[in-house]
């Protein structure tokens, strides 16, 4: 069992990519599908998940706080599918957020750029220099939201197990090259790494459910114990505990939950100037 | 009818080998136990084991150093790393040396139990 994870410049190369490898591999596909559902799930808009996973929080556009909280139901619903069977997963920004598990092969794909020129020229009547700079205006921006959103630059190559160019390799060479990959084994799962994805499920779980509550929330699973990091004053760490534990401990999987609340010093500062 | 694989079981806590040595003889293995890597390291050079359990942390020969003249003596034999330091470092080390699975203590029995299964029908597998 292993997962792949495929991350692109370009959303539709990333896709074509993605479901021609699935195709090759025998794989399930996990991608934006899954947000329907998600959104039925909290009752929340559907365009809002997708905002989350496009948009950088701004005054007229999407909140941090909201970001943050729709970024955490989409990657409880993606660690869900991933802990499955053989899969192929793009479109979610798992690339940022699944990490350190040695089953999981990562690969970026870069469009060619001049294609993406010429389909821009094409598609929106500019000339070909406008069209450039749309296209670095694109990545420019893709990179800001993966800044904001997990703290990391996710043009960087260091994130990934092997970057493919598709201005030197055909999408079909590419495809086989993730294939052959695969099947090599390197990839395969150990009992260990399905402990760590299950452990990040679990965790991606609890903060679903915390997150609109408590917006500053860390959580950790050690298998089915989960360790919360909150911030709070003094006065109001027992009252935090254990209205954490009752929410965390509703989760099913979690046997047993510790919470941590750190001294949140700008609140005690801000309050000893009243 | 098919020879029983053997079992080599590495691991400096006494008590590990002391439970996990009737489980598997429970599944039809020949299980020999080992507290000390020297002892063991002797052993295999004179013992083909079918599969190999071992622990990472040990004094004098730390299991991965264990695991990789295992690997070069026997290469058909199948290696499982059993350790209450994992990290994916150690995880994906010992992959590259070529164990067959690597497990986080604690763990239950029937995890255990359900690996050395899955090797024992790669080796029967790859022996048909």
């Amino acid at each position: 069992m292993s997962v792949i994870i495929v991350s692109s410049d370009s959303y539709e190369k990333g896709r074509q990519i993605a479901d021609k490898t699935a195709k090759a591999v025998g794989y399930k596909v996990v991608d934006p599908e899954i947000l329907g559902p998600v959104a039925a799930r909290y009752g929340i808009l559907e365009a809002n998940l997708r905002k989350a996973l496009e948009e950088t929080p701004s005054l007229l556009g999407i909140s941090s706080k909201s970001q943050s909280l729709y970024l955490a139901y989409i990657e409880e619903a993606t660690l869900s599918r991933l802990s499955g069977d053989n899969v192929v997963c793009h479109g979610l920004g798992a690339h940022l957020y699944v990490l350190g598990v040695s089953h999981v092969f990562k690969v970026r794909i870069l469009a060619d750029p001049q294609e993406l020129q010429r389909q821009l020229v094409s598609a929106k009547g500019v000339t070909p220099e406008k069209a450039l700079k749309l296209v670095k205006r694109g990545e420019s921006r893709r990179k800001q939201w993966s800044l904001s959103a997990y703290g990391k630059d996710e043009t960087d190559p260091s994130l990934y197990d092997m970057v493919i160019r598709l201005s030197e390799v055909s999408p079909d060479e590419a495809v086989r090259t993730i294939a052959e990959t695969i099947s090599q084994g390197r990839f395969k799962t150990m009992t260990y790494s399905v402990k760590c994805m299950k452990e990040k499920e679990l965790a991606s779980k609890v903060r679903a459910a915390l997150l609109d509550h408590f917006p500053e929330v860390r959580v950790r699973a050690d298998g089915s114990t989960v360790i919360v990091t909150t911030k709070g004053l003094k006065r109001e760490k027992r009252k935090r505990e254990e209205a954490i534990k009752i929410l965390a401990g509703k989760i099913q999987g979690v046997k047993q939950v510790e919470v941590n609340v750190v001294n949140d010093i700008f609140r005690q500062a801000a309050e000893s100037f009243r | 009818m098919s020879k029983r694989l053997n079992v080599m079981l590495l691991d400096d806590e006494p008590i590990v080998c002391k439970r996990l040595q009737p489980a598997l003889e429970k599944l039809g293995f020949e299980v020999d136990t080992f507290t000390q890597s020297v002892e063991a390291m002797h052993q295999i050079q004179q013992t083909a084991y079918d599969i190999i359990i071992t622990d990472l942390k040990m004094k004098e020969i730390d299991g991965m150093r264990f695991l990789e003249e295992a690997k070069k003596r026997h290469p058909q034999s199948e290696v499982i790393v059993i350790t209450g330091f994992a990290t994916m470092e150690t995880a994906k080390q010992s992959f590259q040396k070529g164990v067959f699975d690597f497990i986080a203590k604690p763990f239950k029995l029937s995890e255990i139990q359900e690996v050395v299964t899955r090797a024992a029908a790669k080796l029967r597998g790859g022996a048909a």
